[in-house]
């Protein structure tokens, strides 16, 4: 048996016992509610569920595009140049380890409940990862590719754009992933702390009336929409670092990122 | 009055001229003399090669010869003009391994110098493809750098110095990172495309066997501050064999090169 199979199998088996054991009155219908009510809980609140998720993919996609895009071109300047590289690459890092949700009642009293507060917390969590990544995959270019164009005659544009972005791409990508994941954190998190829309809004009022099959419907999204975001990494991954073997240096600097990465998310 | 451009080279093409050069480093505590008063003339098509401990700035000489370095003093001319910076139409450089750029393939690699002039897609495939050809890798365009072998990888590399036909081909301990057997057999490649293009070579290596088994000439160097401290000619008869290794001739030149060399270690 493949590993792939065997996966999928453990996957069946858990989506077969989550609709098993709360059935059969193993676990409480509260605690757990079966697959096939967290569904239907879910169908016959298509609407609301639908103009949730709306709101949190508005809020995702504009945080995502703060978070990388800043995050990318913070990190190139940082990675390229030495001096702002000193100064600001150890407060970066001090800043990843404080837990930034703290920050989040601040952020609500400045922007409001609406959803500038949840684009920026998430912003700013979304952004240290990808710019950190970013720096080290531009700091970890091989001189030596560098100083090869430079004999061939490439001006410093043409070094910028043939080498030195093909060249940081695959740990840009990597810090893209734990950027992006964090900023989905962020803005479910920030929902279900203080907010008046969006899917973790729904999670957490539903949790306050104990109606388990809707706080689980609201779970089954945000995963999904976790599964799908992976997806699409993957697959730029697959499109734009067909060469990744050939450079395990970048790898290296990349998972260093992601391990750094693993923290509590709130 | 006629502007300077103009006025044709005395020296023939692929000729390079040496003049008292100097480099020094400058770093934060002290200046670091790495050349002092070298000259050097290589004539249109040899074959030279520059041995010598580590850090007697031969690779700081070929830097500068390829317009990647400024000396501190004196001139150096590639066939007869000066070289303030890279000219891949004069100079083709090739590294030691890795320098091939992974995410491209065997012959966008060799294309890449021709790209950043701007030349038309067809034009620079059918160029590639002559490059790669020349140096036995007909057929193996379309892989990437890690699909190919340490040697075939070289291989891709001096294509890529060659592809503009620059008169001047020089190598940075090219076959340095290779095993033993490779190093031979490529050793033997690079003599034939030598022989087929009449390049002028200038070739650095850390490996005395090398240095007598390919060159023409041999510049022995010392370390800091680099001087050139001996220039054989090697008349051993072309092709070069693997049974000329173990000849009187070859062993001579040898321990020639090698009392210079432990002498100065």
């Amino acid at each position: 048996m493949t590993a792939t199979t065997l996966r999928r199998l453990i996957v069946i088996g858990l989506i077969a016992l989550w609709e098993i054991l709360p059935r059969a009155g193993v676990i409480p219908e509260l605690f757990l509610p079966s697959l096939s009510s967290t569904l239907a809980a879910g169908w016959n609140d298509a609407g609301e569920y639908g103009h949730a998720l709306a709101v949190t993919l508005y809020e995702v996609a504009i945080s995502m595009a703060f978070a990388c895009g800043g995050g990318i071109l913070l990190g190139a300047i940082v990675g390229s140049l030495p001096r702002p590289r000193i100064l600001i690459m150890p407060m970066v890092s001090s800043l990843y380890a404080v837990p930034l949700v703290i920050l989040y009642p601040v952020f609500t009293v400045w922007l409001g409940i609406g959803s500038e507060s949840k684009i920026a917390f998430a912003s700013i969590y979304g952004f240290l990862p990808t710019m950190l990544a970013t720096a080290a995959g531009i700091q970890t270019i091989d001189p030596q590719l560098l100083l090869a164009a430079r004999s061939m005659g490439a001006t410093l544009s043409q070094r910028l754009v043939r080498v030195i972005i093909p060249a940081a791409i695959p740990t840009v990508l990597s810090g893209l992933r734990v950027g992006g994941a964090l900023v989905i954190v962020g803005v479910v998190v920030s929902e279900m702390l203080i907010s008046s829309a969006g899917i973790g809004y729904l999670i957490s009022r539903y949790r306050t009336i104990l109606d388990s099959p809707h706080v689980f419907a609201g779970v089954l999204l945000v995963l999904a929409m976790a599964i799908a975001f992976n997806a699409a990494i993957k697959w730029i991954e697959r499109k734009a670092a067909i060469w990744q073997t050939g450079s395990r240096a970048g790898q290296r600097a990349a998972d260093e990122i992601t391990a750094g990465a693993i923290q509590p998310a709130t | 009055m006629q502007p300077l451009a103009n006025i044709t080279p005395l020296k023939p093409a692929g000729a390079i001229e040496v003049r008292n050069v100097g480099q020094i480093f400058k770093t934060t505590t002290q200046d670091v003399v790495a050349l002092e008063d070298v000259s050097l003339d290589v004539k249109p098509g040899r074959f030279v090669v520059l041995v010598g401990p580590s850090g007697c700035g031969k690779s700081t000489l070929l830097m500068m010869m390829a317009g990647l370095r400024q000396q501190t003093s004196g001139t150096i001319t590639i066939s007869g003009a000066p070289i303030p910076e890279p000219d891949p139409n004069r100079v083709g450089v090739v590294f030691q391994e890795a320098s091939l750029f992974p995410w491209l393939t065997a012959e966008e690699n060799v294309e890449f110098p021709l790209a950043l002039r701007g030349v038309a897609k067809s034009d620079r495939r059918a160029r590639a493809q002559d490059a790669l050809k020349l140096v036995g890798l007909d057929g193996f365009g379309r892989r990437h750098p890690h699909e190919l072998s340490g040697g075939m990888k070289q291989r891709v590399s001096i294509a890529r110095g060659l592809v503009q036909d620059p008169p001047v081909l020089l190598m940075d301990e090219p076959f340095a990172a290779l095993d033993e057997q490779t190093r031979m057999t490529m050793g033997d490649e690079l003599l034939r495309i030598w022989a087929a293009t009449g390049k002028t070579v200038v070739f650095v290596t850390h490996s005395l066997t090398e240095a007598v088994y390919l060159a023409d000439e041999v510049i022995v160097m010392s370390p800091r501050p680099g001087r050139i401290v001996d220039h054989l000619q090697v008349s051993l008869p072309r092709p070069r064999t693997y049974e000329m290794l173990s000849g009187d001739a070859f062993g001579s030149l040898r321990d020639r090169i090698w009392r210079h060399i432990r002498k100065s270690a």
